[in-house]
């Protein structure tokens, strides 16, 4: 005979519960051997028997602590023991599984260890409201129980599982009623039955075909009169609703056990999508460091620029200005744009200013382009090599600052010759402002004295202002006093603009920065072969950084 | 899955408590690369590329990177990842594909620079504390078959010596604290003729070897193959001048010939070759030559130091001034850039002397008892191969111990610098230079509650 069949309203108790652990996905073992005795008692609680047999897989984490899920909240953590091969070891109740109630068993030096074996049993001695009437006859209580089950992600493999219900002191063979194995029980739906030591009737479900995965049901119904009426938990059906929904709003579960009813099961789906949620830690994007230095300080305002990704006709006046300052050339004529270079270059130029000379010589725009385009190449991967080590994140921020404070200091001074005296040192560092030109011309409202060195750039302010100094030329350009005059600032910043779009135009063209940047841009093409260790660096990061690698016999 | 499909091997050891060690082979257009992974007991982790470009990982990145590592497919990464964080599909496949360029770019021997390229988060120099250095240097032996008059070693030549089983012992220890490079030296460690066996068994431990030798047993062709085939990954070659009197006087032998033909014989390898020269008042003058005849030789990587104040550098008195670097290094930078060659500069100095950050040479600093350590003949510790104050025994003693030895402490911490570096900017990266050069008896300090 089958209980459930007469089963109308059968109320259930479920031991649910997803055992896991705190980094389960690094865990991955079998479950050889699972044995559970429950203890259906006479005081209407009911006592649970764990024995797990694990055997942890060799390329696991070790099992080091082992969640339990109890069938409700009304457990006493003080009467929950377990061991590990026979070693005590603590319980607790910082219970991570899936479901509204566990404990967490800590296996501590016990942990089994990768590849191997070990033996976890844990003993819950009470459990309360465990009991329900019996929908099929009001004379019986019935109850039902699945062990405890683990995640599939960790847990494979078959597992020999035999669970057994020990009934109620005083119950006659005779008189129980067992419902049939739920969850898709490999074995006999019916159990063994038999009389433990205490004489107590057992109910045995056997299977070497379970896993540890599955969540498989038992039930049993015998008369209510073995048991106090008062352990009885009668609960409506609308109770049963209320519990199922007030579990939408409280993560403390566990406040009704689940209950079937035409197959139903009220609030197990949300109680476990709460509790997965609640057992999962906070994310953290994942993030890789190296030592190393964050700001590379020490660049010249034209290696700021190519760092910053300035336009390159804008590195390129840069450069202009810094020769014509640095009276190494002037310009003869802006358009087309051809200098004078100075028949010995002045002392202190950089590479990347001899490089411009050198491409600006060329009188052919076919020869010029392509020694401007090499210059570029060349000047872009020194600064490469000079960033090496180097946060270019940081770099660009400490040169925009550097940008910001020049254009401050313009702006705030008090005459056009302090301004003047500003702009003279910081030209070319406020040219590494993106708006250059807007900026440009709001802060050169009035007239300003130009650098000294503008008539060298300025071949129309040069003539308009005889007494110029100019640059000794091979062509033996005389020289004459030196001298400079204010001009309208509207002016002055759209010479600077004018001399950018010269570039861009006229020397560059539109394709000059694509065929620099078909050099530079891809990742460089490894050479290296054939090494497979060792070896050092010579870039900046610590990180790579080998000191002291036995130098020095 | 691009950045894997060129793995090979994979060996995973279960190491000190709570600290694991994985090794992975790269092997994919051309490029060899041996990567470690170090994962800590708190979940964060090192990765380790080629023993010279060390990174840290946060929890989920070293998370991440096992992983990837171990050719996990991203949909099963990415359902591990939702069961782990609370993290949405959209931010996990996300993150997930951020970090595997990332991962795949620093794997590359010859990858992007981690910093300016790939703009990883950089820290202050030296401020990792690892729960065991990343390299482990082992004097085989204190004797050797030169006498140079500014050697370091501080031991006499007799110094008891660890038998061939008792330096896998020490090996294997080494690997079981998840350290990942194992590094022969002396004396002259090619007179142990069980060298090729210790090489063979750090390498199936899954270890990368080196070997920092004057090279004359090298002329034999025949030990060269024996230690290359044993899986030897990088060698040192001393050679002090491309001038044979300046080099056999400097190592106090006949050696220059039979130097240089062991070098060449590494270089007809497969194995990663460098020269280390120490500049001294005796070679210095010749330093363009040697760089020139270094490069003619096709030696792709030259290393330059200044002199290790200790054992008979402590009294040669041929050492230059560190302000004398700067000249120095500035042509060796030009010759090596000439030539195509890569520069290493080794010494740690005072950068208030000379700098060589601004000489482009890289962060150098102390590393002693913290990135790595020296094992001397007899198993006893030392901070690094020149520092002559033994911190424990690897055989004997418990590994806490030796690390968190007092001395280990104020060196990792750099408890002892000159009063004059308070305050001073430079102070991460420099580290107050070798703290061989002032007696740590005698130096006052910055730090006045150390030692």
């Amino acid at each position: 005979m089958k209980a459930r069949i007469f089963s109308f309203l059968l109320v259930c108790a479920l031991a649910f519960g997803l055992t896991t652990n705190a980094l389960a996905q690094t865990y991955s073992f079998q479950l050889t051997k699972e044995v559970v005795h429950v203890y259906w008692n006479g005081d209407g609680t009911i006592a649970i028997d764990y024995q797990f047999t694990f055997r942890n897989k060799v390329s696991a984490d070790a099992i080091d602590f082992v969640d339990v899920g109890l069938p409700n909240r009304f457990f006493s953590l003080g009467g929950i023991t377990a061991d590990v091969n026979g070693k005590p070891v603590s319980v607790t109740s910082d219970y991570q599984g899936q479901g509204s109630a566990g404990v967490a068993v800590e296996l501590g030096g016990q942990a089994i260890r990768p590849g191997k074996s070990g033996v976890v049993h844990v003993f819950i001695a009470r459990v309360d409201q465990m009991y329900y009437p019996d929908s099929s006859d009001e004379a019986y209580a019935s109850g039902e129980f699945s062990p405890t089950w683990f995640g599939s992600n960790f847990v494979d493999g078959t597992t020999d599982l035999s669970v057994t219900f020990h009934l109620p002191p005083g119950v006659r063979p005779e008189e129980p009623r067992y419902h049939a194995a739920g969850g898709g029980w490999p074995g006999a739906g019916a159990p063994e039955i038999g009389l433990d030591a205490d004489g107590r009737v057992t109910y045995t479900w056997q299977s070497v075909a379970a896993n540890g995965f599955t969540q498989y049901t038992f039930g049993a119904s015998y008369p209510a009169a073995y048991l106090p009426a008062e352990a009885i938990v009668r609960t409506t059906f609308v109770d049963l609703i209320i519990g199922g929904i007030a579990s939408l709003f409280t993560t403390l579960a566990g406040i009704l056990p689940f209950c079937c009813f035409g197959g139903i099961i009220f609030g197990m789906p949300i109680l476990g999508a709460i509790n997965e949620h609640k057992r999962k830690k906070q994310y953290l994007p994942p993030k890789i460091s190296i030592e190393g230095h964050g700001i590379k300080r020490g660049l010249t305002a034209v290696e700021a620029a190519i760092l910053m990704g300035q336009p390159l006709e804008k590195v390129m006046t840069m450069i202009l200005f810094g020769v014509v300052k640095k009276e190494a050339a002037q310009v003869a004529t802006r358009d087309p744009l051809e200098l004078q270079i100075a028949a010995t270059l002045p002392a202190g130029l950089r590479e990347y200013e001899t490089d411009f000379l050198e491409a600006m010589r060329q009188k052919s725009p076919a020869q010029r382009k392509p020694a401007l385009s090499a210059m570029t190449v060349r000047l872009i991967k020194n600064v490469t090599e000079k960033m090496k080590g180097f946060s270019t994140k940081e770099t660009v921020e400490y040169y925009k600052a550097i940008n910001e404070k020049a254009w401050k200091q313009i702006e705030a001074a008090g005459t056009p010759e302090v301004k003047s005296q500003m702009l003279e040192e910081a030209l070319e560092w406020t040219m590494l402002d993106k708006e250059y030109d807007d900026r440009a011309r709001r802060t050169f409202t009035g007239p300003i004295f130009v650098p000294t060195w503008w008539g060298r750039y300025d071949p129309v302010y040069r003539h308009s202002h005889p007494t110029f100094s100019s640059v000794p030329t091979s062509t033996g350009m005389p020289g004459s006093g030196s001298g400079r005059s204010a001009l309208p600032g509207a002016d002055f910043a759209a010479s600077v603009v004018t001399g950018t779009q010269t570039f861009a135009q006229k020397i560059l063209g539109g394709d000059f920065t694509q065929g620099v940047s078909q050099i530079t841009n891809p990742a460089p093409v490894s050479t290296r072969s054939g090494s497979s260790g060792g070896g050092g660096c010579a870039c900046a990061c610590a990180g790579c950084a080998c000191a002291c690698a036995g130098g020095g016999r | 899955m691009g950045i894997l499909s060129g793995w090979f091997g994979q060996k995973a050891a279960s190491v000190s408590p709570g600290v694991s060690l994985f090794h992975y082979r790269l092997d994919e257009n051309g490029e060899q690369a041996r990567i470690h992974l170090r994962l800590d007991a708190e979940g964060s982790g090192t990765l380790i590329v080629n023993a010279n470009r060390i990174m840290h990982l946060n929890p989920t990145a070293a998370w991440l990177a096992k992983r990837l590592l171990d050719r996990q497919a991203d949909d099963e990464i990415v359902r591990a990842m939702m069961k782990t964080w609370q993290v949405k599909p959209a931010m996990a496949r996300r993150d997930l594909s951020a970090f595997r360029s990332q991962l795949a770019e620093l794997i590359r021997p010859d990858g992007a620079c981690p910093i300016h390229e790939l703009d990883l988060e950089t820290v202050a120099p030296f401020s990792a504390r690892p729960s065991a250095p990343y390299r482990l240097d082992l004097a085989l032996t204190y004797r050797c078959n030169n006498d140079c008059p500014h050697c370091y070693n501080a031991r006499e030549r007799t110094f008891p010596e660890l038998s061939t089983v008792q330096w896998k012992q020490v090996i294997d220890r080494a690997w079981a604290l998840g350290i990942p490079h194992i590094l022969f030296t002396g004396g002259e460690p090619t007179l142990r003729e069980d060298l090729p066996e210790l090489v063979a068994h750090a390498e199936a431990n899954g270890q990368i070897t080196g070997l920092n030798t004057n090279a004359r047993r090298l002329a034999d062709v025949n030990f060269v193959k024996r230690l290359v085939e044993a899986g030897l990954d990088h060698v040192q070659v001393t050679v002090e001048s491309n001038d044979p009197d300046i080099h056999n006087r400097m190592v106090n032998a006949r050696a220059f010939e039979q130097t240089v033909r062991g070098l060449k014989n590494a270089l007809a390898t497969r194995l990663f070759v460098m020269t280390n020269t120490t500049m001294l008042r005796d070679n210095v003058a010749s330093l363009p030559e040697t760089l020139d005849f270094l490069a003619g030789l096709g030696v792709q990587t030259v290393g330059l130091n200044a002199l290790i104040y200790s054992g008979h550098g402590a009294t040669v008195g041929t050492g230059l001034p560190e302000r004398e670097l700067a000249p120095l290094l500035d042509l060796a930078r030009e010759k090596t850039a000439a030539h195509g060659q890569r520069l290493i500069w080794y010494t740690p100095t005072q950068y208030c002397h000379f700098d060589p950050v601004q000489m482009e040479l890289g962060v150098k600093g102390c590393t002693a008892a913290q990135y790595n350590l020296c094992v001397e003949p007899n198993g006893d510790v030392l901070p690094c191969q020149s520092f002559y104050q033994p911190i424990g025994n690897l055989l004997r003693d418990d590994w806490a111990a030796i690390w968190n030895h007092p001395l280990a402490l104020r060196l990792r911490e750099r408890q002892d610098l000159p009063l004059k570096c308070e305050g001073c900017a430079l102070l991460a990266e420099c580290g107050g230079g070798c703290p061989l050069q002032f007696p740590l008896e005698t130096l006052k300090v910055l730090n006045s509650t150390a030692g």
